[in-house]
């Protein structure tokens, strides 16, 4: 980098290296060591003109602002009807058939300890109609 | 994921998550009013066009699509398109009913405005080109980079260099009084 593309990336860009190009800091980064002189005095030129732009702050925006925007924007979708309950439902129902698996289980082990065929019988008594009510 | 900051909290929002719309109103919103103030000049009209901006955001959530451009440089498009608008109108008015001459005699409160650094700078943007002040505004104000400021204001890199080296010469000019030499 010369001393004139120095000059005009501080014209266009300021005093503030950072915010330079990025494929050029490097570049100035050297012809700052190189003439340090000479940039310091063109970054300083520019950053005069930096201060002062940054001197004006634009005002906040008002509480009045933000709640019209807030007025208009997407509102939560509505969770489904079902959601609500399914949960329990489902959740009554797993029980349910958890309860009913341990119950056979529980018969099969009987049957085998018994050794007999008791099985049959002790399978029809059980009532699992209640299952389907509350799936 | 396309890199873009914004697009896990525009997926909230597009859901109506509230939390993500306040978040993403609070991230922008200063952002918003910095721009338009710039360009306006007016903070009572920049209010308008970061609210018609968001009435903007709220439709879009839904259907952005990632990786297309980044929300931030959309945003900047958005309200740039609104403030160059409102110019437009003003500049329509002005030319059916043109304005008194200003009065350059001694104001009671002339002094305290020269006083004022903020205002006079304020009043030196508004007087460049539309163009060099869109400029300025990006990359000075809003820190974008060079290429996305480009980008948003659709022109090369060596364009927009141009236009801030003319923009910055003439607030120069404009402040000699102020700037330090």
């Amino acid at each position: 980098m010369n001393r004139q593309r120095f000059q005009e990336l501080a014209e266009a860009y300021g005093g503030e290296v950072a915010r330079w190009p990025l494929a050029e800091r490097e570049a100035a980064a050297l012809l700052m060591a190189e003439d340090p002189d000479f940039t310091r005095q063109t970054l300083a030129e520019a950053d005069s003109l930096d201060a002062l732009l940054d001197a004006w702050r634009p005002a906040p925006a008002s509480s009045r602002l933000m709640e019209a925007i807030l007025a208009v924007a997407p509102a939560p979708r509505p969770q489904p009807r079902w959601r609500g309950w399914l949960m329990p439902a489902g959740l009554g129902a797993g029980l349910a058939a958890a309860c009913a698996a341990g119950v056979l289980f529980g018969v099969q082990l009987e049957q085998r300890a018994a050794g007999g065929d008791a099985s049959v019988s002790a399978v029809a008594d059980l009532d699992l109609s209640g299952l389907s009510e509350d799936v | 994921m396309t890199g873009d900051p914004d697009e896990a909290l525009l997926a909230r929002v597009a859901r109506g998550d509230p939390a993500a719309v306040r978040a993403l109103m609070g991230r922008k919103l200063p952002r918003l009013m910095s721009l338009s103030q710039r360009m306006l000049g007016v903070a009572a009209e920049a209010e308008d066009v970061a609210q018609e901006v968001f009435v903007r955001v709220w439709k879009q959530a839904p259907h952005w699509k990632p990786g297309a451009a980044k929300f931030d440089t959309w945003l900047h498009r958005v309200a740039l398109n609104l403030c160059y608008d409102r110019l437009r109108r003003r500049r329509e008015i002005a030319t059916a009913d043109p304005p008194d001459a200003p009065d350059e005699g001694p104001a009671p409160d002339r002094g305290l405005q020269a006083a004022d650094t903020g205002a006079r700078v304020s009043q030196a943007l508004q007087q460049l080109p539309d163009r060099q002040r869109e400029a300025i505004v990006l990359c000075h104000y809003q820190e974008l980079g060079n290429i996305e400021a480009a980008t948003i204001m659709g022109v090369s890199v060596e364009a927009l260099e141009s236009l801030l080296s003319r923009g910055r010469r003439a607030l120069r000019a404009a402040l000699a009084d102020m700037v330090e030499r």
